[in-house]
């Protein structure tokens, strides 16, 4: 028994020894690299020494948007070829995004070049999580605060420091499907539409056995939908200072029922049906006439066969009384971790994303609009759609509201605006909570 | 070594070593990731959390406060049982039948066992995208082949039971496997002996198959319950974080999942996990009180 268990154990053993043995080769391997150098190769202790030699170095950069992905790999290319630092994009869906990126700040492990949204910022800004960029841009002959809006910036300021480089612009434009529109022997919109001529429109294009509806506009669908009633009509969602929601504002109030009409004709498709098919589904469908969309949308749209074919693109409707034409815009930034092993290399990343050339392959190739400013005209071409909309709506943006904890209250309310999708609520009752809860949560953030 | 293992003759303590030898590897991977989490997430959920796991504040039972008196939270814990109560006995039912008419020599046994088991190896995200294609009121193939339009995922009356449908379907071959190990244990003799006494297949059934059953049901019953009560991935797939039906539709692991990951109050999603591992624990020792009315040990 006893010899029979030693062999056992000895053999066990000798197992372990191979399997680690495996995992250690990769170190080794690359330990053989610092070896060179050093002239103890005892000392070297492999993978750090390894990596921290610049033509080793591999940057990691994480996205969320898929459709984005082949013409970022083509830039971070010509990033590669200038510089040499070798770049590894991955893309994860948005809502997984900010779970990784959390547990990666948590655990020290961002990746070293990542998107930054307005909605998540400040929590990572504020806990000194991203690479204070603020010297580098001083320093930079590429990158010049000038060039960009400045309220992308402020996505990404804090305490008078930069966080990150701003990378995109979006706007909002109406979407519309002019063989619905033919069928129903109407003219196309344009762009002196007020928002009564685009319910009269939708009214005549629903019809009524629910086959065809005149516009999708999902609950959630704030920024690219119901925000910029609510700024054409003057009100707004949250005061300068962050500190109160503007929800029970009655021109908020007045905005928001532009879309309670819209539910009360019918001419929105139910709660139920927009929860299992998107806008994008609707649209590219035929189930819907009109949809309001971001300009992050037109790569899908584009590369869709039915909506390349039928869809065009016009802008926002005016309301009729302030004459207003408001597009909430965004911009994302690129940001760096601040532990991350590759600072200096990943601000190079960045500086050269920022850049103008980057910048205007960025919109060349139909990514998105740029950031850098006036480098989006060749977006412009990008696609057969009318894309000047987009780059007309400029003309009068308000940022999208954010504050600290944006998305808590954004969830809570997408949560009752669905409640008045359902019949639960009333427009009034509803805007009267969301103010209420936002309120109640911008008090915790302090 | 102690004091009392003296007494251990080197035949028991050789066992006692190798025996702890090869545990260790799941014990060490038990602790690391299950345990010291447990207590980790008791601990936090005493805590306002702050951003990123610094500047936690104690609050004592202030979270806990707030658990019981907050409604979405009681609508979840009915959510739950709801799905437990029509997962777990149609799942076990169901998958008993299927064992029992599996266990016979017929053609294509291994084909049909092969099939059931399918979707246990499947990735749950495959899972749910097709269920949600099926499901879908529009385009989806229930409503076109029944020429019906039911919101089977989106109406907040029925969700939940679409849901526990999907979830039925892919727990029954992991059931069945199980119960059909426990049906290899049952001496043919019985059978035998039940069918010169005259006793008819539903008889012997009744009175042999499940009596002799009866721990591998218990087993597969308990963890079934656990297994339900932390319903998640397919309500977080299927259901849209936009639908009406999700707040009839949201578990207790759910609303977890939104605290502690989306809106990032750790805290909070801890105390409503430890909410749910004291209803599963107080469930678990009902069920463990209740064996000896039922179950046979032969």
């Amino acid at each position: 028994m006893k010899v029979k268990s030693w062999t056992a154990l000895a053999l066990s053993a000798c197992m372990a020894a191979s399997l680690a043995a495996c995992g250690g080769s990769g170190a080794g391997e690359s330990g053989t690299k610092g070896a060179g150098e050093t002239k103890e190769a005892g000392e070297s202790t492999g993978e750090s020494d390894a990596k921290s030699d610049a033509s080793g170095a591999e940057l990691s950069v994480t996205i969320w948007d898929n459709n984005q992905e082949p013409g970022i790999k083509e830039i971070l290319a010509d990033f590669t070829k200038e510089t040499g630092i070798q770049t590894k994009i991955s893309v994860v869906k948005w809502n997984e995004y900010w779970t990784m990126l959390e547990a990666g700040a948590q655990g020290g492990s961002l990746p070293d070049v990542f998107w930054m949204h307005s909605n998540e910022s400040e929590r990572y800004m504020s806990n000194d999580m991203l690479l204070d960029l603020t010297d580098k841009i001083k320093e930079s002959d590429k990158i010049k605060v000038e060039n960009y809006p400045e309220d992308i910036w402020g996505l990404y300021t804090y305490k008078d420091h930069y966080y990150a480089v701003p990378k995109d612009i979006d706007t909002i434009a109406l979407w519309y499907n002019k063989k619905l529109f033919d069928e129903a022997g109407l003219a196309y919109p344009t762009a002196d539409w007020t928002w009564d001529d685009l319910t009269e429109a939708a009214k005549k294009l629903t019809k009524p056995d629910g086959s065809q509806y005149g516009l999708a506009l999902k609950m959630d669908n704030n920024q690219a939908g119901y925000y910029n009633l609510v700024y054409d009509k003057g009100g707004y969602i949250i005061n300068e200072d962050k500190t109160r929601s503007g929800w029970d504002d009655p021109k908020t109030i007045e905005g928001m029922n532009i879309l309670a009409g819209w539910l009360k004709d019918g001419v929105i498709p139910s709660a139920q049906t927009q929860t299992e098919n998107g806008e994008d589904v609707l649209l590219q469908s035929g189930k819907a006439a009109m949809a309001l969309q971001g300009s992050w949308m037109v790569a899908a749209y584009r590369d869709n066969e039915y909506t390349a074919e039928n869809c065009d693109i016009v802008e926002l409707p005016k309301d009729a009384v302030t004459g207003k034409r408001v597009s909430i815009y965004n911009g994302l930034g690129w940001a760096a971790a601040k532990n991350g092993k590759h600072t200096e290399e990943a601000w190079k990343l960045i500086e050269y994303l920022g850049s103008e050339e980057a910048q205007r392959k960025q919109a060349e190739l139909g990514i998105t609009m740029s950031a850098y400013k006036g480098t989006s005209d060749a977006w412009a071409k990008s696609a057969k759609f009318n894309l000047q909309a987009y780059l007309n709506m400029m003309d009068d943006m308000v940022i999208r509201p954010y504050s600290k904890s944006t998305v808590t209250w954004e969830t809570a309310d997408n949560e009752i605006i669905t409640k008045v999708y359902t019949g639960e609520l009333t427009m009034e009752e509803a805007c009267k909570k969301m103010a209420e809860q936002m309120n109640e949560k911008l008090a915790e953030e302090k | 070594m102690g004091e009392k293992r003296r007494g251990l003759s080197p035949r028991e303590r050789s066992e006692w070593f190798w025996g702890w030898l090869f545990i260790f590897p799941t014990v060490l991977g038990l602790i690391v990731l299950n345990i010291i989490p447990i207590f980790q997430t008791i601990y936090q959920s005493f805590f306002k959390t702050g951003d990123f796991g610094k500047g936690n504040i104690f609050v004592g039972l202030k979270n806990y406060q707030k658990v019981f008196g907050d409604q979405e939270i009681w609508q979840a814990l009915a959510n739950t049982f709801r799905y437990a109560v029509v997962e777990v006995p149609f799942s076990i039912a169901l998958s008993l039948v299927l064992a029992v008419l599996l266990n016979r020599k017929m053609r294509g046994r291994s084909f049909y066992r092969t099939v059931i088991f399918l979707p246990m190896v499947a990735a749950p995200a495959a899972v749910a995208l097709v269920w949600r294609w099926l499901f879908n009121t529009e385009f989806g193939l229930i409503n076109h082949v029944f020429k019906s339009s039911v919101s089977w995922i989106s109406d907040p009356g029925i969700a939940i039971y679409s849901i526990a449908v999907i979830g039925i379907w892919s727990i029954l071959g992991y059931n069945m496997v199980l119960f059909l190990a426990g049906l290899q244990e049952i001496p043919h003799d019985f059978y035998e002996a039940a069918e010169i006494d005259g006793a008819s297949g539903v008889d012997s059934f009744f009175h042999i198959t499940l009596p002799l059953l009866s721990p591998t049901i218990f087993f597969v019953m308990i963890t079934r319950v656990i297994g339900a009560l932390q319903v998640f991935d397919l309500i977080y797939m299927v259901i849209d974080e936009t639908s009406p039906a999700l707040p009839k539709t949201e578990s207790l692991v759910y609303l977890f999942y939104r605290y502690s990951f989306v809106n990032k109050n750790i805290g909070y999603g801890s105390t409503i996990v430890v909410l749910l591992l004291l209803v599963t624990l107080l469930i678990t020792v009902f069920q463990m009180l209740a064996q000896k009315k039922w179950v046979y040990y032969g």
